[in-house]
């Protein structure tokens, strides 16, 4: 409830019916300052990011070397991969809570299942990504046939996988060819695997948000209404994003095992939250539509660099979630009022 | 009463009894009159911390920092006391407080600013977690004081303490939602926040009211539970999250806002409890127990959803009356 | 030429409301022909029929000849049958060209949407049909309503329809945007393509269609050419006999007391400069064309939106920032919103729920609520509204719409308030509840309430309102009373400066 704001000409032709509308343009400065608010959800991680990288770069030496790209890429990836998926749920307008239940079942399976037959461990990583694509729809199919929210069913899913995890792998363990652990080691032109498979990544994300399922996920989540009357099928749709989803939480999964060479029936829940931390921050918004998985990379860089710049200080590693809660909370409220007052520009 | 519109609850406690009736079957021990003690004093923390989430829940959010407000109020707690009885006289007010004043600051963002409930909350967990974390730098803290042990597992006639603290809270609860203007207005914030605001319902206090009492009662529960497990540990928070959030769901509320009840939050925390007891008398796994309550929160909520029940609608013999809906 | 679309003997019911009772409908290629009928006439329900998006209980319709029989909207639209709804089917958070052409884009060798295709179609599409200009890579969330309004248009042709349904199309479009789509319209007629044309302005019906269909009460009742008709004609076919019986005899029994004074009262730029006096004992009618200020008024009146300027309820000034600070008992004020499902009801609660919500303090002692005494509240207001429901515990959400309005006023009669805030409280109601109401207002306005009355309906306002206050562009353009008020001396005020209908 505002108080009145101050009449101004911009807004006397915009709103009325009168004559002018159509005919009425706006000025230079008023659309360079709408085209910033409506950038704000990106603009505001992208300074934060490098916010942190020049406070990091003067505690620290070698920050903007490919070394450092290579490491920090590596220990983003898997939440990169998981919160790639939970950004197509995002923009869809639901939640993914199985993520983490389906990375646990990933890591166990690969260190359970892989051996040593390089062709045996390459059908059951492809067996876990198809796991994650079926998990995925499963959930789709749920929420579209029952009308349940998304957040029960995913959080029902993910119980689910996890028990599943635990009976197959009670404990952390299991073994993973040395083959396979190397991924994150090798180099191509100085950039370690991690930063071609992030490249690679991006390149699947310039391509598939210009699909017409891409365009349709966004508008689905834009609004649900005339989505479905523009003849978007809503069980589709679910099937469609929740299948992906699963599908990077199985690749977030087969990352997890370069790294860590073991599988974990537990690991998966340390990603959930993140991930969608990680989306919010790069300016996804929880009422879906808007944004995209640019964002959401800065998200996690942001939230690697704390990891970082914490361990330099040299204070208590239990400082990271303190400051990425306070980024998360910053960057909500930035992107909100930056919204707000885009929408009052506009009104 | 309106069957139709309790049919929810009625099907989280048919569920339960169906569930005992079974357990008799596999485990004969577990009707004994102890087992169920223990069993109901085990349901008696989940019913605590999901009475402050009942509460948000109804009212259209939800609250993701159980967790950490439980614990920092059982780390805390122990630290300041240091086993000692005395000082739990100014200590547990003053951590109530302190946890009812988180709830206050989520209820605020989520009302004010407009953050979605799940950031916010979700925020504030891993702060209070950090904060936690770098004031006692990760170490185990000294043993509950004697005080609090007493009402976690003390008796009072045979009657475990903590029972009775439950159920004085249910009925408070109970009368909160069912018989008070609160109770009343939560309900229609949690069914729309517009139409709230436009009948004059006071939208803003409402709502951060729900998120205090939901910090109050994690808080109460941790220092519960430090008086359980007679220590106070890091992570001990940790399963309350899932926990509370499915005994609302169980107990029938929709995550969405505006319906459920208190009432059926205890037969959610019953059902889950019962079935964490039956399953090692059953030589399953703790990996058998997360698929079973996944399991169990499907079946549930989708019985409680409304595709089945216009499915019901559909058969001429539970047919019930179904108006233009214009 | 041949008929192209025929309709027989359609029915549609929605529960107990008949929408349509025997609609026919007979169009061919090449003709713009208007269908024309009162609120609640069946017009809405009819074209949702002929667009896929709900199917009939009865009758038949032939499309060039063959069944037609739409599953969903996608295969009216693959049938060619286009509609431009009033609700809107775009997506916000799309751009203009990719709102267009969604789902039908342009697609490369890689299943990705060729731009610079789908932006030249665009541009070409705008170019053909002389488009206003709108950049085609804005986010549709930045545009304003009549702008979404013409890309929806824009949408709709960029299927070639053969059949393009146009309702209420120029009800968000200024005095250019209707020239143009009128001219839009008569351009595809005379190139072969039907277009079905749904207004209630008489004078651009006139100007471009060649036929004209009447519906009332859900069936036809009157098809003619349109040069071989008059006004009069028409506006009778539509209106059938006048139901005189509807509007309650009105008595004057307005005081002196003022009970709501406005002085320089105003909503940012939407509203300016209002000095409006609503006397106990009045029905102060509130007229103007779709988006002159009147939502803001109302609104601000009850604390939603910031305002200026000073109000004075019952001789005392008052500040009112929230429909907290409005709804203050015998002294407050009370709204009855525009908005049934989103602003004035919990569809999902019970009829008791809905009643009692604004007033739960009347029935609470030591904060413990008294079903009792809410019982009792609930039984006079059911009784004295005589609201239909089978008990004071079904959902709100299962009544019929007459009475869910009623229920409305119900919770806000159950507040005391004295001044109360009508906003078209009859819209989409049936005649019966409508009269209902109209008597309401006048026994309500008998015992010294004050009401400020907004009608979409001209004619309520004349026979209702003992005066009525004219906004035109934000501002208070006239007030009318007496013989001054008709519908005439309404329209000219309300549209002096704009296009007369």
């Amino acid at each position: 409830m505002s108080v009145a704001d101050p009449m101004s000409p911009l807004k006397m032709t915009v709103a009325t019916s009168s004559p002018s509308e159509l005919a009425h343009r706006p000025s230079r400065a008023a659309i360079w300052k709408s085209a910033l608010l409506d950038r704000a959800s990106l603009i505001i991680p992208c300074v934060m990011l490098i916010g942190l990288l020049l406070v990091y770069a003067s505690l620290r030496d070698g920050v903007f070397t490919l070394d450092e790209l290579n490491l920090d890429t590596a220990a983003a990836m898997t939440l990169i991969l998981a919160a790639t998926g939970q950004t197509i749920v995002l923009l869809r307008g639901g939640i993914d809570l199985s993520i983490g239940g389906m990375i646990s079942l990933g890591t166990v399976l690969a260190a359970t299942r892989f051996g040593t037959d390089p062709a045996q461990a390459a059908a059951w990583a492809f067996g876990i990504v198809a796991i994650g694509g079926l998990v995925g729809a499963l959930n789709g199919i749920l929420i579209t046939a029952l009308r349940l929210q998304p957040f029960l069913v995913t959080l029902a899913t993910w119980s689910i996988l996890s028990g599943t995890a635990m009976i197959i792998l009670p404990t952390d363990g299991g073994s993973l060819p040395s083959g396979w652990t190397m991924f994150g080691v090798s180099t191509k032109l100085g950039l370690s695997s991690s930063v071609w498979l992030l490249a690679v990544l991006l390149v699947f994300w310039i391509w598939f948000k210009r699909t017409r399922l891409g365009i349709a996920i966004r508008a689905t989540g834009s609004n649900e209404r005339s989505a479905f009357l523009s003849g978007v099928s809503p069980i589709g749709i679910n099937i469609a994003t929740y299948g992906l989803s699963g599908i990077f939480a199985a690749l977030a999964a087969l990352y997890l095992t370069t790294q860590t060479g073991a599988g974990s029936p537990t690991i998966g829940k340390d990603y959930i939250l993140p991930s969608v931390a990680a989306a919010v921050i790069g300016g996804i918004s929880l009422f879906g539509g808007r944004g995209g998985l640019v964002g959401t990379i800065i998200g996690a860089f942001i939230l690697t660099i704390i990891g970082n710049l914490v361990f330099v200080l040299e204070v208590s590693s239990y400082w990271q979630p303190i400051v990425s809660g306070i980024i998360l909370l910053v960057a909500v409220l930035a992107s909100s009022i930056a919204e707000k007052s885009a929408r009052r520009s506009l009104s | 009463m309106n069957i139709r519109r309790h049919r929810a609850i009625l099907l989280a406690y048919l569920g339960m009894i169906i569930l005992l009736l079974l357990t008799s079957v596999v485990a004969p021990g577990f009707l004994s009159a102890t087992h169920l003690r223990s069993t109901a004093v085990l349901a008696a923390f989940i019913g605590i911390v999901a009475l402050g989430q009942t509460f948000v829940i109804i009212g259209g959010g939800i609250d993701l920092s159980v967790p950490w407000v439980l614990n920092s109020a059982a780390v805390l707690m122990t630290l300041l006391a240091n086993s000692q009885d005395a000082p739990l006289l100014w200590i547990v007010p003053m951590l109530l407080a302190a946890g009812a004043l988180v709830g206050m600051i989520n209820g605020l963002g989520v009302a004010i600013f407009g953050v979605p409930p799940i950031i916010m909350t979700l925020a504030v967990n891993v702060i209070l977690q950090g904060g936690i974390l770098v004031y006692t730098g990760g170490a185990p803290t000294s043993t509950a004081p004697k005080a609090i042990q007493f009402l976690a597992v003390g008796r009072i006639a045979g009657f475990p303490v903590v029972l009775i603290l439950w159920i004085v809270l249910a009925a408070f609860a109970t009368i909160l939602l069912s018989k008070t203007a609160f109770g009343r207005h939560l309900y229609a914030v949690g069914t729309s926040a517009t139409v709230a605001e436009f009948s004059g319902v006071p939208t803003l206090r409402t709502t951060v009211l729900a998120y205090t009492l939901s910090g109050f009662t994690a808080a109460l529960a941790g220092m519960l539970l430090t008086g359980y497990t007679a220590q106070a540990y890091l992570g001990m928070g940790d399963p309350y999250l899932f926990t509370s959030i499915a005994a609302v769901a169980i107990g029938g509320a929709s995550i969405l806002g505006g319906t459920g009840h208190y009432i059926g939050t205890i037969a959610g925390a019953l059902v889950l409890t019962i079935l964490t007891g039956l399953l090692p008398a059953l030589n399953l796994s703790s990996g058998a127990l997360l698929i079973v309550y996944g399991v169990v929160i499907l079946v549930t909520v989708s019985l409680a959803s409304e595709a089945l029940s216009s499915l019901f609608a559909a058969l001429p013999r539970f047919g019930r009356q179904r108006g233009p809906a214009a | 030429m041949t008929e192209l679309l025929n309709a027989t003997a359609i029915t549609k019911r929605y529960g107990g409301i008949t929408a349509l009772s025997r609609a026919d409908f007979s169009a061919r290629a090449g003709e713009v022909h208007a269908l024309l009928g009162e609120n609640g006439a069946g017009k809405s329900t009819f074209i949702q029929i002929l667009a896929g998006a709900v199917r009939p209980d009865g009758g038949t319709v032939t499309l060039a000849g063959s069944p037609y029989r739409p599953r969903d909207p996608q295969e009216a639209q693959r049938s060619g049958i286009a509609p431009v709804f009033q609700e809107l089917s775009l997506v916000p958070d799309l751009t203009v060209e990719e709102n267009i052409w969604f789902r039908h884009e342009p697609l490369s060798a890689v299943r990705t949407v060729r731009a610079r295709a789908m932006r030249e179609a665009t541009l070409e599409l705008f170019a053909r049909h002389r488009f206003p200009s709108i950049r085609p890579d804005q986010e549709l969330r930045r545009l304003t309503l009549a702008e979404r309004q013409v890309i929806e248009i824009a949408k709709a042709l960029s299927r070639d329809p053969k059949v393009l349904i146009l309702d209420e199309a120029t009800s968000a479009l200024g005095p250019q945007e209707t020239e143009w789509l009128l001219g839009l319209a008569r351009g595809l007629a005379d190139a072969g393509s039907l277009v079905i044309y749904i207004s209630h302005r008489l004078g651009e019906v006139r100007e471009i269609a060649d036929r004209i269909t009447v519906f009332r009460n859900g069936a036809t009742v009157a098809a003619y050419d349109t040069q071989a008709v008059d006004d009069e004609t028409i506006i009778t076919d539509m209106l059938g006999r006048r139901m005189d019986r509807l509007y309650p005899e009105r008595k004057k029994t307005s005081t002196d007391t003022v009970a709501l004074g406005l002085r320089g009262f105003g909503v940012d730029h939407r509203l300016s400069d209002i000095d409006l006096d609503l006397r106990e004992g009045e029905v102060l009618g509130v007229a103007g064309m779709q988006g002159h200020g009147q939502r803001e008024l109302f609104q601000a009146l009850f604390g939603i939106g910031g305002s200026r300027g000073t109000v004075d309820v019952w001789g005392k000034p008052k500040t009112i920032r929230s429909p907290r600070q409005a709804l203050t008992g015998r002294d407050g004020l009370a709204l009855v919103p525009e908005d049934r499902r989103n602003h004035g009801l919990l569809l999902a609660k019970s009829v008791r729920e809905n009643l009692t919500l604004s007033v739960i303090q009347r029935f609470t002692r030591f904060g413990i609520t008294d079903p009792r005494r809410e019982g009792a509240l609930v039984d006079e207001m059911i009784a004295t509204l005589k609201i239909k429901t089978g008990t004071p515990e079904q959902l709100a959400g299962t009544l019929s719409g007459g009475n869910q309005q009623k229920v409305i006023f119900g919770k806000m009669l159950l507040t005391e308030a004295r001044i109360l805030l009508l906003y078209d409280p009859t819209r989409g109601i049936d005649v019966g509840t409508k009269g209902e109401i109209f008597q309401l207002m006048r026994d309500l306005a008998a015992k010294g309430y004050a009401i400020l009355f907004y009608s979409s309906d001209l004619a309520e306002l004349v026979h209702v309102a003992d005066r009525v206050a004219v906004l035109r562009n934000g501002r208070l353009a006239a007030i009318l009373e007496g013989e001054q008020n008709s519908e005439r001396q309404i329209l000219r005020a309300a549209m002096l400066e704009t296009r007369a209908a």
